[in-house]
């Protein structure tokens, strides 16, 4: 999961498990509202792909990823970004 | 149209059954992703960027207007009112939750569909030309050798977990409209000393490598179809790669043992069959022809009728085609309104047009791999009718075959493989070019976009074929030229440095000033320019004109 990340900021993102829907890991939770999503810190990266997992096995989400963030906390990737805002046209 | 037996429903309502459980057993925990995964891809179901995507098969494109009237529904309970028709003639939806998924196969299963095969490493939904059986140039309907390879291949044990995908494509004319020849078996049913068999091409495809099938039968008689077939997928099954991805496919098995060994492996093998396994009897074949006769009287006779109507004229010079039988005309119906989505059809459109076959078409639909839909049978003289109520659904559009018929995938948009987006290039290129005039100028042109190099949009074979790359994370399109996939198939040469979105539109703008400025005549087309002039010539004027 963390291999190849850039950067120093991230949120770790999944889709749910029963509606496929986009969702981020909020405290404890997980959240469509990216407003409540959880920045994470590179230090921090291990601790949270362990919580990705347990969720995994939680049947709570399902493909999990970490969403790169520019220093100002910004998504960097345009893949990221779709996923949160939707289709672009 | 083919109609389910007994058998066919019960394997259907089996298999559904069976997912409604895995999915239970999912959601309960009982099964991991990693188990999963492989069984909902048997049934079509992937995850993409946002949600789940359902991929329907619409077998060899051919639709009922009660089964299209049903994939209205489906999208309207459990989806966002919209389908999106693929480029190998199935229906995709892009939003439905896991737990509505047993629902909608349910669903499915009452009007004779499902999504079956739709995904995995097994052998795909049997393309065909939408024009089989009302075209006079075909030597015999290829309908029913679909419908005896679609039997044959449901659930086949021994294929069922192929080195990877497996896609068939059967015509039955000179002229290919189902891109044959970039299949992993292309089929053409030809007539040899008065009898009908068929010509046997292996090992084309798009992805990340290109290649145009290779014919290693002249001539195959009809009864050793499945023979052939399987001693074809045997060879395959047995020694395609299975250690590296992108190699596993049947077109590199030829390659790299060469054309005339894999032949001989696959005669060596068809002889063991021979006359023993699936010899194709008189019968069988005859009752599944039953089900693909014409729906009219062959003689009836009709007149179009005379209303001076300017774009009544336009859409009826552009997407109606003679029919086999003189009464009847073929409508093209397009899926590329200007500016929107290619091959996406609302729920109101698809319940439109599903009344619009039934009352006018004898209730069938075709789909066709360029992403558009057609009404196989309309009497002449409910043509302008027809137009009437398909502009009332915005389903008129007169661009068929011309520039803004442009093939695109799902792309960035929605897609977890592609690189770049797709859909918003197209919408460029359609807003751009929609005037009518300007595009009846340019001609006959297809432009097929894809936004990764897995080539769902077909970029490879497009007269003008855009790839969409991440160039250090940003999007930048590349350009081939010269690709086609009708009966000259040929994969189009990358003309050089890519373009960034902003300049794609002056770069193709170019492109379409060299082409005319080195046409003979109107009716010199744009290969034939290409093929003419070479791609340097297009090559100097793109990149002098246009920095990438």
């Amino acid at each position: 999961m963390a291999k190849k990340l850039k950067g120093e900021l991230f949120y770790l993102s999944a889709n749910d498990l029963k509606t496929g829907e986009v969702v981020y890991y909020s405290n404890k939770s997980w959240s469509k509202n990216l407003k409540e999503a959880r920045v994470i810190r590179r230090e921090e990266i291990e601790e949270f792909e362990r919580i990705a997992e347990l969720n995994e096995k939680k049947c709570k989400i399902i493909s999990p990823i970490f969403v790169e963030l520019s220093d100002d906390g910004k998504i960097k990737k345009l893949r990221d970004i779709i996923r949160y805002k939707g289709i672009t046209f | 149209m083919y109609k389910y037996s007994e058998k066919d429903k019960q394997i259907v309502k089996n298999r559904t059954k069976e997912f409604s459980l895995q999915v239970k057993r999912r959601i309960d925990g009982y099964l991991t992703e990693e188990e999963f995964k492989p069984l909902r891809l048997m049934n079509g179901l992937y995850l993409q960027l946002h949600a789940y995507m359902l991929r329907v098969a619409i077998p060899y494109g051919e639709l009922s207007h009660q089964q299209l009237h049903k994939l209205a529904e489906i999208s309207e309970k459990y989806d966002k009112n919209y389908g999106h028709f693929t480029t190998r003639q199935n229906i995709q939806f892009n939003w439905p939750k896991l737990e509505d998924v047993p629902k909608i196969l349910e669903e499915l299963a009452n009007v004779e569909m499902h999504a079956i095969q739709t995904s995995g490493n097994c052998i795909r939904n049997i393309s065909c030309d939408h024009f089989a059986g009302i075209n006079k140039q075909e030597v015999e309907d290829p309908r029913p050798w679909c419908e005896i390879i679609r039997k044959w291949s449901t659930f086949h044990p021994e294929f069922s977990f192929l080195p990877r995908k497996f896609k068939i494509a059967v015509i039955a004319s000179e002229n290919d409209r189902a891109a044959m020849k970039v299949h992993d078996i292309g089929l053409r049913l030809i007539k040899k000393e008065g009898e009908t068999g068929f010509e046997v091409y292996v090992g084309g495809g798009q992805g990340r490598s290109p290649f145009i099938a290779k014919k290693i039968k002249g001539f195959l008689k009809k009864k050793h179809l499945l023979n052939y077939l399987e001693a074809i997928l045997s060879v395959y099954n047995e020694l395609g790669r299975r250690d590296n991805i992108y190699k596993a496919r049947i077109k590199i098995l030829i390659n790299e043992l060469g054309e005339k060994k894999l032949k001989d492996l696959v005669d060596e093998r068809f002889k063991k069959f021979f006359e023993k396994k699936l010899t194709l009897g008189v019968t069988e074949l005859e009752e599944i022809k039953k089900s693909f006769q014409l729906p009219f009287d062959k003689n009836i006779r009709s007149e179009v009728p005379k209303i001076k109507n300017k774009d009544f004229k336009i859409w009826r010079d552009q997407n109606v085609l003679n029919h086999k039988y003189d009464g009847h005309s073929i409508v093209m119906v397009s899926l590329k309104q200007y500016g929107k989505p290619p091959g996406d059809a609302s729920a109101l459109q698809m319940k439109s047009l599903s009344e619009i076959a039934k009352k006018y078409s004898y209730g069938e639909i075709r789909v066709t791999h360029e992403q558009n839909l057609v009404l196989p049978h309309v009497l002449n003289s409910n043509l302008y009718s027809v137009w009437t109520d398909l502009k009332k659904i915005k389903l008129a559009t007169a661009n068929i075959g011309l520039i803004t018929d442009t093939i695109c995938c799902p792309g960035m948009d929605y897609c977890a493989l592609a690189t770049a987006r797709s859909i918003p290039i197209s919408q460029k290129i359609s807003q751009h070019f929609k005037n009518q005039l300007l595009q009846k100028k340019i001609g006959k042109i297809k432009i097929k976009i894809s936004g990764c190099i897995n080539a769902c949009g077909h970029h490879h074979v497009g007269n003008i074929g855009i790839l969409g790359l991440d160039k250090n994370g940003e999007e930048s399109y590349q350009i081939s030229l010269g690709g086609s996939a009708d009966e000259k198939t040929n994969i189009g040469q990358i003309v050089g440095p890519s373009f960034t979105e902003d300049k794609l539109i002056s770069a193709i703008e170019t492109i379409i000033k060299t082409y005319e400025d080195n046409r003979l005549n109107l009716e010199d087309d744009f290969i034939s320019v290409f093929n003419r002039v070479g791609i340097d010539k297009f090559k100097q004027d793109l990149y002098e004109k246009n920095n990438s």
